[in-house]
């Protein structure tokens, strides 16, 4: 045992280079893979998690209290069948207006609010993600859905929102966003605020039941609620099942490229960490046999190696599980953002399991090389270790130094791969993934840009707004008439200057013969087909057309050609569907010309929603104010799109999962060259000694991995752009659509140049550091020993 | 007649805080000059040829070669003195296994620049002179020692340098082998080549080189004495 002490505090000492190269591969595989493994986690049922940790409620019932005391309410908690319960708190449903900066005309019509004295509870945890709970009144926590209003701004602390439809029109100061994860509110005060409000309040009732698992169960629980209450008194119960599916609906299209990136992350690790590992390991064979040559034993070698591979493992081990904790906080709080969970961390099991396995996985990938070199004689392994395994590279450097009209180190660099062509395949296999991960997160990013133009209809650059009696609101109490409002509207943008013409939307619900439930028709008063909207296939309508989105040809089972019916109360028009619309969801939505479904409402469509073309030159912004500032009272509000910030989010983090790949692939890159110089010390001596200049050995040492980095960022181009087709339309299956050309058709022919060339790049960015060290070593007494 | 390598007041001092390696040296080796730097292991004699080759700088002195200061070069400018300047065998050869015979002698030829023609020229001519003609494609394993020390000799004077450095250059060669070595480094002399010689070996000293300087515990421990 003191032999092997000795042995293993030698060894670490002498290669104290080493033994930082395989600290810093196992911090930075545990690192990355540990995120990996944390990011697979997050997107594992992501609601359930955030249901269960969230104390989610089971069902969530609104309570007349003009029919039920709130001890009448309270009571219901001690029923059969119910294991915990909350409430009942105040709430009341109001119209809400922001002022948020640079936004103007930010009107929520139903705006939930909620008398809580506290986030926490038996059921139903806010989880604040910004500010704090209200302290006096006055004061509100915003639900973080309604933060993000959809207009590109949010709703952050700070924030004065006004009660419109509250007599005195009370404002509120936002001073925290909150979680719900059965979204059980819109905002959350103090329960004194709810008494300012006028009218009686009703009760909020949140509960968990001992069956909640189906709609039958659930049901079950609610009607038991109902019976315990007088009649009536229930006005409104909402299923957790109902919330999830929603959740689930919004989580699905994101759960494919997170879950990519999780495997990509994975895979990089244990490829680059094998492959230092072990080539360390190899590295030291010599010293094995002269370990062997004075009396070790093979297992002893094998304890020795393995030992010097644990100790700087279980220091990088350490340090990967504290940065990859450091780095979860920013990703996994962007992909609770995406899931509209609360902010997620590594799981205690990963923070665990993973750099166990990472060092489980240093252990074996030492100890077979090890038991492999303490199996040979001591001077087998003394032979063997001098150097690669002759006849490897040897026709590679007689080749390529004759064939090839380069340099000579450039042509001894291009050679030096052939000498370990197993590691040569592992670290062209590291960087391949760091480069797929580079093509397929800029083709992705370049993707959901491109989502996010064609869903907010921004390509054209026009202006959208929107009206009262858009989706069947009414105008807010107060405010003129719906007919009012649109006819003043027409008259101002007629009249401004900078309008080159619009076009009006209507928006209606009809049924559709062979579907069930009703599909969405927005008819368009003229020539829409300017307007942005993207074609996944067929062309834009025309007279007795329409145009429909991928979930209407799925729940009528249609194609582009067919015909279909449109019905409302026994009157019924046939329209052909010319092609289908890039508008994501499960709503069937059928958009067509005004004219051509007239016959189905005689009485006449009135407009919900302006777009206006503006003339070349004219700022969006300016024009926008301009008509705002004309009209008088009224529901107006700008409309953006309302899946701009939860883009944004996800680009970003397209953006910081991808520098991880890339950053992990580079750390692979160093350090399989840091083992290359050092395991070819002598002959790189040799070659100083013969007159190689600091720059040749530069340039040698980098081109050793350049051809490596050069071919793989070759096969990762089109690997990412598979993988990049491949997962898009899972992406669209969660989100129900299909995508139009132009989103799978992001890489330009100068990206593609650029992105073939990424390989070369981490590999000569990671190369550039272990390669000056070696141009600057001096040279050692490597050349007096043999 | 002006010295070729000129060392005055060379001390080595590594980093280990001990006794410097050389210390307060001072010599001067004439053009066409055979001289052995001689003393026991550990005396300082390769320190003292890993300053004149430039692997290695002074601590303090001056190392001149020609009329290059080499402790002054940048370690750039070292590596293209040791191209043209000087050529250097070891004890153990120091070839490079991945490459044939006559991959390894053009290297400092091609690392400097020389034409593929002109290169391949000079490998043809030393090829020969040094008998190893037959062993042009084949890699340095499979070769004897004393083959292995020729095609390290043509490496060093692939270039054609004014100066050649030995470091026990018969050390790991059988007696027969290494006197066909050292005939051989004699004859190079005879033909004008200045010749630097370590070795720890009286006799071989003695035998080759015309004039002896011994080195003990990192100084000049006799005066100059001519073989």
């Amino acid at each position: 045992m003191r032999a092997i002490r000795t042995a293993l505090r030698g060894g670490l000492a002498g290669r104290r280079v080493q033994a930082l190269a395989i600290g810093l591969v196992l911090l930075a595989s545990a690192a990355a893979s540990q995120l990996a493994a944390g990011l697979l986690a997050a997107s594992n049922a992501p609601f359930d998690h955030a249901f269960a940790a969230q104390h989610g409620a089971d069902a969530a019932l609104t309570v007349n209290a003009a029919k039920a005391s709130a001890g009448e309410a309270a009571a219901t908690a001690r029923l059969s069948g119910v294991t915990a319960a909350a409430g009942p708190f105040a709430e009341a449903t109001v119209t809400v207006s922001a002022a948020i900066p640079d936004t103007p005309g930010v009107v929520f019509q139903a705006f939930t609010l909620v008398g809580r004295s506290s986030p926490d509870g038996p059921v139903d945890d806010i989880v604040l993600t910004a500010g704090h709970w209200p302290t006096r009144t006055g004061q509100v926590v915003v639900s973080r859905d309604l933060a993000d209003t959809g207009s590109g701004a949010s709703m952050s602390p700070g924030t004065v929102i006004t009660l419109t439809g509250v007599p005195g029109s009370p404002k509120l100061t936002v001073v925290g966003v909150g979680v719900s994860v059965t979204n059980t509110a819109d905002g959350w005060v103090l329960p004194a605020e709810m008494t300012a409000l006028g009218s009686p309040p009703d009760g909020q009732m949140l509960y968990r039941f001992a069956s909640a698992g189906s709609g039958a169960a659930v049901n079950a629980g609610v009607a038991a609620v109902r019976r315990a209450l007088p009649a009536g008194a229930v006005l409104g119960a909402e299923s957790w099942l109902a919330v999830k599916a929603q959740e689930n609906q919004s989580i699905l299209p994101w759960v494919p490229f997170l879950v990519t990136f999780g495997v990509i992350g994975l895979v990089m690790s244990v490829l680059i960490e094998v492959n230092v590992v072990s080539g360390a390991v190899t590295a030291g064979t010599r010293r094995i046999g002269v370990l062997k040559s004075v009396g070790f034993t093979p297992a002893q070698v094998v304890w020795v190696y393995v030992l010097q591979v644990a100790v700087p493992g279980v220091i990088g081990v350490a340090g990967g599980a504290v940065i990859a904790n450091l780095l979860a906080a920013p990703v996994l709080g962007q992909t609770s953002q995406v899931f509209e969970v609360a902010p997620q961390s590594i799981p205690l099991w990963v923070d665990l399991v993973v750099p166990l396995a990472m060092l489980a996985l240093a252990g074996i990938a030492a100890l077979v090389p090890a038991s492999r070199a303490g199996r040979l004689s001591a001077t087998a392994a003394i032979a063997t270790g001098r150097a690669p395994r002759p006849s490897h590279g040897y026709a590679a450097h007689r080749l390529l130094g004759r064939a090839l009209p380069l340099p000579r180190p450039v042509t001894l660099g291009l050679a030096g791969p052939f000498a370990r062509p197993g590691r040569t395949l592992v670290t062209l296999a590291a960087i391949l993934f760091g480069a797929v991960a580079v093509t397929f997160g800029t083709g992705l990013g370049a993707s959901l840009n491109r989502v996010g133009t064609d869903m907010a209809l921004a390509g054209t650059g026009h202006v959208q707004i929107g009206l009262a009696g858009q989706s069947g609101q009414q105008p807010s109490p107060g405010q003129p008439s719906a007919a009012v409002q649109q006819a003043e509207m027409a008259a101002v943008i007629r009249t401004q200057p900078g309008t080159l013409h619009y076009v009006t939307q209507s928006d209606d619900r009809s049924g559709v013969t062979g579907m069930a439930g009703t599909a969405s028709v927005t008819a368009f008063a003229g020539d829409a087909s300017w307007i942005g909207y993207a074609l996944i296939s067929g062309h834009w309508y025309g007279t007795g057309g329409a145009v429909v989105n991928t979930s209407f040809l799925h729940a009528t089972a249609k194609r582009t050609g067919d015909t279909f019916t449109l019905t409302d109360d026994g009157r019924a028009v046939t329209l052909k569907i010319a092609g289908e619309v890039f508008l994501p969801g499960n709503d069937p939505q059928i958009l067509t010309n005004l004219s051509s479904v007239e016959a189905l409402d005689p009485s006449g469509a009135s407009p919900q929603m302006f777009y206006v073309a503006l003339r070349p030159g004219v700022n969006a912004q300016s024009y926008q104010n301009a008509v705002f500032a004309k009209l008088g009272p009224g529901d107006y509000h700008q409309l953006g799109s309302g899946s701009g910030v939860l883009l944004q989010i996800i680009s970003g983090l397209v953006l910081i999962l991808t520098l991880l790949l890339v950053i992990v692939a580079g750390l692979g890159v160093l350090n399989t060259v840091v083992l290359m110089t050092r395991e070819r010390v002598h002959d790189l001596d040799v070659l100083k000694s013969v007159g190689m200049t600091p720059r040749q050995t530069i340039t040698m040492v980098v081109t050793t991995v350049a051809a490596t980095g050069l071919i793989a960022g070759l096969i990762a181009v089109p690997a990412g752009i598979a993988l990049h087709h491949a997962i898009l339309p899972i992406m669209g299956n969660g989100a129900q659509t299909g995508f139009p050309p132009a989103i799978y058709n992001v890489y330009s022919p100068a990206e593609l140049v650029l992105l073939a060339l990424t390989g070369l790049l981490i590999a000569v960015a990671s190369a550039l550091a272990p390669a000056t060290w070696a141009a600057r070593a001096r040279t050692a007494t490597a050349l007096r020993t043999e | 007649m002006d010295a070729l390598v000129q060392l005055s007041d060379v001390t080595k001092r590594y980093d280990d805080g001990k006794s410097p390696a050389v210390a307060h040296v001072t010599v001067e080796v004439g053009p066409g000059e055979s001289v052995a730097l001689m003393g026991p292991s550990g005396s300082g004699k390769s320190t003292l040829l890993n300053l004149i080759a430039g692997l290695d700088r002074p601590s303090s002195g001056t190392v001149r070669v020609g009329d290059q200061e080499i402790s002054k070069l940048s370690e750039t400018g070292a590596a293209r003195f040791r191209r043209r300047q000087v050529g250097i065998i070891f004890q153990f050869f120091n070839l490079l296994d991945d490459m044939t015979v006559a991959d390894n002698v053009l290297l400092p030829a091609q690392l400097a620049g020389v034409s593929a023609a002109r290169a391949r020229a000079r490998l043809d001519e030393l090829l020969a002179s040094l008998r190893i003609e037959q062993h042009r494609n084949a890699y340095p394993a499979r070769l004897s020692g004393g083959e292995r020390q020729r095609v390290a000799i043509a490496r060093a004077l692939v270039n054609r340098p004014p100066l050649l450095l030995a470091d026990e250059p018969t050390g790991a060669l059988d007696s027969a082998t290494g006197a066909e070595i050292g005939e051989l480094l004699l004859d190079l002399n005879s033909s004008g080549q200045t010749l630097i010689l370590v070795t720890h070996d009286p006799a071989l000293a003695a035998r080759y080189a015309r004039r002896v300087i011994r080195i003990m515990d990192g100084q000049i421990a006799a005066a100059v004495a001519p073989a």
